[in-house]
């Protein structure tokens, strides 16, 4: 029991010095600018089928869903203001956020594992290359960057999804909905939103990066490192989106 | 390096397309708070704002032509009440227009409606203060209505001795609906004026054979039989 405290306050310092190492290094010069390139294709291009589609379906189950109750209402003309808030607020980042940890950081966590238990990495330092500044940074800066641009694109083919939603049952021309649409977001919607994203590539990035980079115990060691870094990145989401609330509360 | 070219402009098509996304998702949004149009600034001043909040609708002709931008509370009965409306409409709206709160129907949100003022008044100016009506009240709608109906509450009961002293065959009327012997006089004096009246009858057709008359009553045919 107490091992297992030990190991965990462990666990936390050394992640606390795996960010502060990622913030002297991402500011020092001599930028791996082709490296980061390569990885915003890799993990923001690569991955908009995926977070598509997911949008999409959200959306329509969403509108499809919440249909019913509207209209035991009478404000089934409040559907695409309501739908449209709750995917800007909250289920358009988090379900994104969760795609984005399955897909981009059980990878990031596998690639540098594998990296890891070959020996990879430290053939690198050998060679006088500064692994952490090449593999890291490029890896958590891309993700930290694109996927708010992710979200903003779930964002739209959801509320695309969601119009033909409601088409499915009522009839709703497209100006009207998103007149409709627009009429009761505000910046306040918008803003907190976005920016909670960053925070969200922010950890799912750094935690792959992490799991994989402390990798041990050889192959074996690539599985576990993969798959803790999803379930943490995936709790991690949760834990940002609940003080993100709270912040966003205050003002 | 050919293939690199590939990814990078891959890559910069989604990131510009989807920042264009946002932009004119920022520009909708902030178009409708008219962030970025040409508003001039009204202020009111009220008793009461009845729940008026900061955003608002401000409604003039049945369209919503600005928001409301600030509430403040400058004395214990004052409220000051500014709003940020459409320049394209202030040329309809006259120094003598009021402002009212009003509600989108019956649960919906309160909002500000301008009235015109009368033709030939000048336009509303820049940081103008617009003359204010007070919002019609629900409580002071129930207050009106107690009121009402304890006046009413009040005749009826009149009415009620009133009808009361009738049936008791009480006052003139009452005697006029209910004693059977007035009816009964009435009736005996309408007989005894009809018999007055055919006497008096006879007494004239006498009358006009009379020989002293009846120059009179000739002249009198004449002027009928000339006309």
């Amino acid at each position: 029991m107490i091992a297992s405290i030990k190991i965990f306050f462990e666990e936390v310092a050394h992640l606390a010095m795996f960010t502060f190492q990622f913030f002297k290094q991402v500011f020092k010069p001599s930028y791996e600018f082709k490296e980061f390139i390569k990885q915003c294709y890799l993990i923001g291009y690569k991955s908009f089928p995926l977070i598509g589609l997911t949008g999409f379906i959200m959306g329509l189950v969403l509108t499809i869903q919440s249909r019913p109750t509207l209209v035991d209402f009478g404000a089934e003309s409040w559907l695409p203001a309501m739908v449209a808030v709750s995917i800007i607020r909250e289920i358009g980042p988090v379900i994104t956020a969760l795609i984005f940890a399955g897909k981009v950081g059980s990878g990031i966590g596998a690639e540098l594992a594998s990296m890891k238990v070959t020996e990879q990495i430290d053939a690198m330092e050998v060679s006088g290359t500064n692994s952490f500044k090449y593999l890291v940074v490029p890896r958590i800066a891309a993700a930290t960057l694109m996927l708010p641009l992710l979200v903003i694109s779930a964002d739209v083919i959801a509320l695309y999804g969601s119009y033909i939603g409601c088409n499915i049952n009522g009839d709703v021309s497209f100006p009207l909905f998103i007149l409709q649409v627009f009429e009761k977001l505000s910046f306040a919607d918008i803003f907190p939103a976005v920016i909670k994203t960053f925070f969200f590539g922010f950890s799912i990035a750094l935690i792959g990066c992490f799991k994989g980079y402390n990798a041990t115990n050889g192959t074996q060691g690539v599985g576990k490192a993969a798959n803790a870094a999803v379930v943490y990145a995936s709790l991690g989401v949760f834990i940002i989106d609940m003080i993100a609330v709270q912040l966003t509360n205050l003002f | 390096m050919e293939k690199s070219s590939a990814y990078k402009l891959k890559l910069g098509i989604f990131v510009t397309v989807i920042i264009a996304v946002l932009i004119v998702g920022i520009y909708f949004i902030g178009d409708r708070k008219q962030l970025f149009n040409n508003t001039f600034r009204v202020s009111g001043i009220f008793k009461d704002i009845n729940g008026l909040q900061v955003g608002n609708n401000v409604r003039f002709s049945g369209i919503n032509v600005g928001i409301i931008e600030d509430i403040e509370q400058i004395s214990d009965s004052t409220v000051q009440v500014s709003m940020l409306i459409d320049e394209d409409s202030r040329k309809f709206m006259k120094k003598n227009a009021k402002a009212i709160i009003g509600s989108d129907g019956l649960m919906g949100s309160k909002i500000l409606i301008i009235t015109a003022g009368k033709v030939g008044e000048k336009s509303l100016e820049n940081n103008d203060f617009i003359e204010t009506r007070q919002p019609i009240n629900m409580d002071e709608i129930f207050a009106k209505l107690k009121i009402t109906g304890d006046n009413a509450a009040s005749i009826t009961g009149d009415l009620a001795a009133i009808m009361e002293n009738i049936r008791s065959g009480k006052g003139t009327i009452g005697k006029l609906f209910m004693d059977t012997t007035f009816a009964e006089n009435l009736d005996k004096t309408l007989i005894n004026i009809k018999q007055g009246s055919k006497g008096f009858k006879k007494n004239m057709d006498a009358a006009s054979q009379n020989v002293f008359l009846k120059g009179f009553m000739n002249k009198k045919d004449e002027k009928k039989e000339k006309k």
